[in-house]
């Protein structure tokens, strides 16, 4: 089970007419307005690649991956070009011939041996509380301060959940949670704020303990057959008929699940079908609770404290899960939040899995502007519903900026009823 | 080019907008258009000092110079056939002034319209010229190809709001001309000239344009019609009746089944021709319009009518039009869009004479057109690996400038010449017209060195 190599001379590369329609919604390219980083231009030098008139080198290497898989590349092509799969293919190319990255191959051992994430875990949590006066408070990951990154959980998450919530009226049916490292390992609180939001609408939740990581860091840098394992695991797991939906907090689990298992299986040449069942039910939490919104509005307090709110969408919820206008539909009917849109809300916050890390300096620049026009909204709360854009929207943020990121379950939670 | 003369260009911008490693070379060896060569350096000036320092240097050693914008064209305007330098003006994307009041804004060549148009519509204006591209071309391109849309057909194309223009010529000189005036008599009118000279005459780093007010009320039609010659005469009676829409848009049949199939929007599938038309104004004026529109449509045999008065209706109506160029485009790896232009009265001869020359040759190609101004555009659907297919393909093309030069047409509204269509000049420039032109060129670039084999 291995990538052909026959397989990167692919339809789409030469289905890119060239047009030039991606380049205005990258944001890579918006950052750095030169062509080789460009969606264009990957697609191009991909094909140079498979036509033999460019070998790989670090140079190609650092073009290719200065990309956040945001996916806007793909929505805007008018020749249907699959962007996703082909750089997939393209990394997995250059990770043979360049070798990866060393914090690459961590993240991927870590998270396809997830014993090992919750045993780091442990002693990152231990660790970093008995040596943060030891670590130099300059010390960055990418452009992100180590103090102004998330703490790790006490204990993961779903150790600390129980398999089975129970609905607080009679059942409305069972929904399951996958809930992704982002949750599991560092916000336990949007965890529990989901389990407790959905169980007062009357949904039974139930939380596969064997769950694994949803692979999508894997794939995404190339690394397929890694990604296949956990894969096949996690649809075994959550492919159920007698369910309502699968929801996710995380907007990058939610296009793992919804549309990419599919695509990564049919690369290596596996049955998609029940990725697809999969992928149909699958639900992000904010949209599945604006659907089932009346079930949720008996329970608001009309008296709680109002915060002035702004939003930040994630890429992966708009192009990976179609969810375009919900969560703010959403926000707005939160009777305590006044919210106010900013000027690029939709725009990527450049944070994009290790891209923060791999292109510190484009990614900066990319959430600098993000954050200059959040504050300008006049917010104190600057809500998203994924871990990845918490980490990098909040990590960038200065001391003395007044506003603070937040996962929208966590501001539904502060306007449940205080008995509800 | 050896290392030295690189080192001298390299002095000039600094290794940060300097480009010699082959994976950057070919990012720029491409437009949208078929042929690719790739440059020996990339530079990514910033302001028109660097750029007039860049081009004595390369006037010196008698080096090519090709500027390059978002390279959308589809011609090969910004190809480097002859290699040298291309010069990305990407990074010169700053709009400098907007002043709806005197009614022109000045912006760097970089400028994407798609940005300018946000910027204005703050202050309710707009500049006109609307390429199909918009959203992701450059001023700076659009004027040296003279660009064009749908909206032209009332409001004229980018030569008509080009105020003024700051522009480095091949020897390093740098001159003004033209002003903040909408009206400006003194000396030659030298904006004409730069509109569409694909880049060959100097390197544009400022461009001051005329912009005019939004509209206050647009309507829309979408008229069906079994025979071509019924769509023909309704364009012709609407623009008898002293309307001029600010888009005519025809459909052919195949483009029709072609959308209709992408995207299942009900289109009726057994029409010959579909004719999207849109009126702009104020509120009263454009109800007016809808009526006269629409009895000079039914008048006309239309076979069905909807009209849009909402924005939301509106953009219903338009999807046909914009799904047009991604349904074909995904029929076949790669699509080829034609340009030829007659007069407006010969669009249904040159729709069937498409047609049969398609057929003849056996290709797949959907015909659309911007029918009030007999702006042909035929999408051809091909593969260019299938080398049988391309020669088909190449021979068709060369018959439909055949036929609309012997309509009293030209080989192309608004997607240029660049190297795509150098070979057919000949058809639409006689010889004397074609030398003045040479003598021009040579006048102001004696070297040869901007963008050579392009445009004439
Ligand atoms: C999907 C699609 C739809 C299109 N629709 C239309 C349409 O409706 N109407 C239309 O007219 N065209 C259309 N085009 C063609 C193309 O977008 C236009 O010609 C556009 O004006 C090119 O702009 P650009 O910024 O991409 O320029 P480029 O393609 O980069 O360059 C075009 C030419 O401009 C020159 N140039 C660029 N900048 C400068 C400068 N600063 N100084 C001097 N010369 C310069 C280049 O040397 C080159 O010759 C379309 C193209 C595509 C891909
Ligand atoms: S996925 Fe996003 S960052 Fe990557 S090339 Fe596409 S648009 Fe750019
Ligand atoms: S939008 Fe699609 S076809 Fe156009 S250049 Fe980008 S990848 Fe190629």
């Amino acid at each position: 089970m291995s990538l052909k190599p026959d397989n990167l001379i692919a339809p789409e590369v030469h289905h890119c007419s060239k047009c030039g329609a991606c380049l205005h919604v990258c944001p890579v390219y918006l950052q750095k307005m030169e062509e080789g980083v460009s969606p264009r231009a990957k697609v191009q030098l991909t094909r140079h690649y498979a036509e033999k008139n460019l070998v790989t080198s670090s140079h190609l290497n650092s073009l290719v991956n200065h990309c956040l898989m945001c996916g806007n590349c793909t929505a805007a092509c008018p020749s249907g070009v699959q962007h996703q799969s082909l750089f997939m293919r393209m990394r997995s190319y250059m990770a043979t011939d360049h070798g990866e990255g060393w914090h690459l191959k961590a993240l991927y051992h870590f998270l396809s041996h997830e014993q090992q994430l919750r045993l780091v875990s442990r002693f990152a949590r231990l660790g970093r509380n008995h040596m943060l006066e030891q670590v130099p408070r300059e010390f960055k990951i990418g452009k992100i301060p180590a103090k102004r990154l998330p703490k790790f959980n006490k204990q993961p998450f779903r150790e600390q959940a129980v398999e089975k919530i129970a609905p607080e009226i009679q059942s409305r049916g069972t929904i399951l949670y996958f809930t992704g490292c982002g949750t599991n390992y560092l916000y336990e609180q949007v965890g529990h704020a989901l389990c407790h939001i959905l169980k007062i609408m009357g949904f039974q939740v139930e939380i596969p303990r064997s769950q694994v990581c949803c692979g999508l860091p894997m794939f995404i840098h190339g690394n397929m057959e890694k990604a296949a394992a956990n894969i096949k695991t996690n649809i075994k797991l959550f492919n159920r008929k007698d369910i309502v939906a699968v929801v996710t907090d995380c907007a990058t689990c939610g296009s793992a699940l919804h549309k990419e298992y599919g695509i990564v299986l049919e690369e290596l040449g596996l049955a998609t079908g029940e990725a697809e069942e999969l992928g149909s039910k699958v639900r992000d939490i904010g949209e599945f609770i604006l659907a089932n919104f009346s079930l949720l509005e008996p329970h608001m307090d009309p008296c709680a404290t109002r915060q002035k709110v702004t939003y930040h969408m994630p890429c992966h919820l708009r192009n990976g899960q179609g969810v375009t206008t919900e969560i703010e539909a959403l926000l707005k009917r939160l009777p305590h939040v006044d919210y106010t849109r900013a000027a690029d809300y939709d725009h990527c916050c450049g944070g994009g899995g290790t891209f923060f890390y791999d292109h510190p300096e484009t990614s900066h620049q990319i959430v600098s502007r993000k954050i200059k026009n959040a504050i300008a909204t006049g917010a104190d709360t600057w809500i998203t519903g994924c871990p990845g854009c918490s980490i990098n929207l909040s990590g960038n943020l200065q001391e003395s900026d007044n506003i603070t990121v937040e996962h929208i379950l966590l501001l539904i939670e502060q306007g449940l009823n205080k008995q509800g | 080019m050896n290392t030295l003369i690189k080192k001298e260009f390299n002095s000039i911008v600094g290794d940060s907008r300097f480009r010699d490693r082959l994976e950057d070379l070919l990012s720029y060896s491409y437009d949208a258009f078929t042929v690719e060569s790739v440059p020996d350096l990339v530079l990514l000036p910033v302001s028109t000092a660097e750029i007039s320092a860049i081009l004595k240097v390369a006037s010196e050693h008698q080096i090519p110079v090709t500027a390059r914008g978002a390279g959308s064209s589809i011609c090969g305007a910004p190809v480097p056939v002859n290699g040298g330098i291309v010069l990305s003006m990407t990074m010169m994307n700053r709009i400098l002034e907007t002043n709806t009041p005197d009614r022109y804004c000045i912006v760097q060549p970089g400028v994407i319209n798609g940005d300018l148009q946000a910027e204005l519509a703050k202050s309710a204006f707009f500049y006109p010229p609307d390429p199909g591209s918009m959203a992701f071309s450059t001023i700076g391109g659009n004027l040296a190809q003279n660009a064009g849309g749908p909206r032209c057909l009332k409001y004229g194309v980018t030569s008509d709001y080009v105020l003024g223009m700051e522009v480095v010529l091949a020897s390093g000189d740098v001159i003004r001309f033209g002003s903040r005036n909408v009206k400006d008599v003194t000396g030659y009118r030298l904006s004409g000239l730069f509109c569409g000279s694909e880049g060959t005459l100097g390197v544009v780093t400022e461009i001051t344009l005329k912009v005019v007010p939004l509209p206050e009320a647009y309507r829309t039609v979408l008229a069906v019609f079994n025979d071509l010659d019924d769509s023909a005469a309704t364009v012709s009676d609407i623009i008898g009746a002293g309307i001029l829409p600010a888009a005519l848009e025809l459909l052919d049949k195949v483009l029709i089944n072609t959308v209709e199939d992408a995207n299942n929007i009900g289109l009726p599938r057994e029409a010959e021709g579909l004719l999207l038309i849109e009126v702009d104004g104020s509120e009263e004026q454009v109800e007016k319009e809808l009526a006269l529109i629409v009895e000079k449509v039914l008048s006309n045999n239309a076979v069905d009518i909807q009209q849009a008065r909402t924005a939301e209706e509106r953009d219903n109506l338009w999807q046909a039009r914009r799904s047009l160029y991604p349904s074909m485009a995904r029929l076949k790896p790669n699509c080829i869009v034609e340009d030829a232009t007659v007069p407006t009265s010969k669009v249904p001869e040159m729709i069937r004479g498409i047609r049969a020359i398609i057929d003849k040759y056996k290709l797949l190609c959907g015909i659309a057109a911007h029918a009030g101004d007999g702006n042909m555009h035929p999408l051809i659907a091909c593969d260019l690996r299938d080398h049988d297919e391309m020669e088909r393909v190449e021979k068709a093309i060369e018959e439909i400038f055949e036929l609309a030069m012997a309509n009293n047409g030209t080989l192309s509204g608004e997607h240029g010449i660049g190297i795509a269509k150098r070979k057919y000049l000949s058809m639409a420039i006689d010889k004397p017209t074609l030398k003045f032109m040479h003598t021009l060129k040579q006048a102001v670039d004696p070297h040869g060195i901007l963008n050579p084999g392009k445009a004439i």
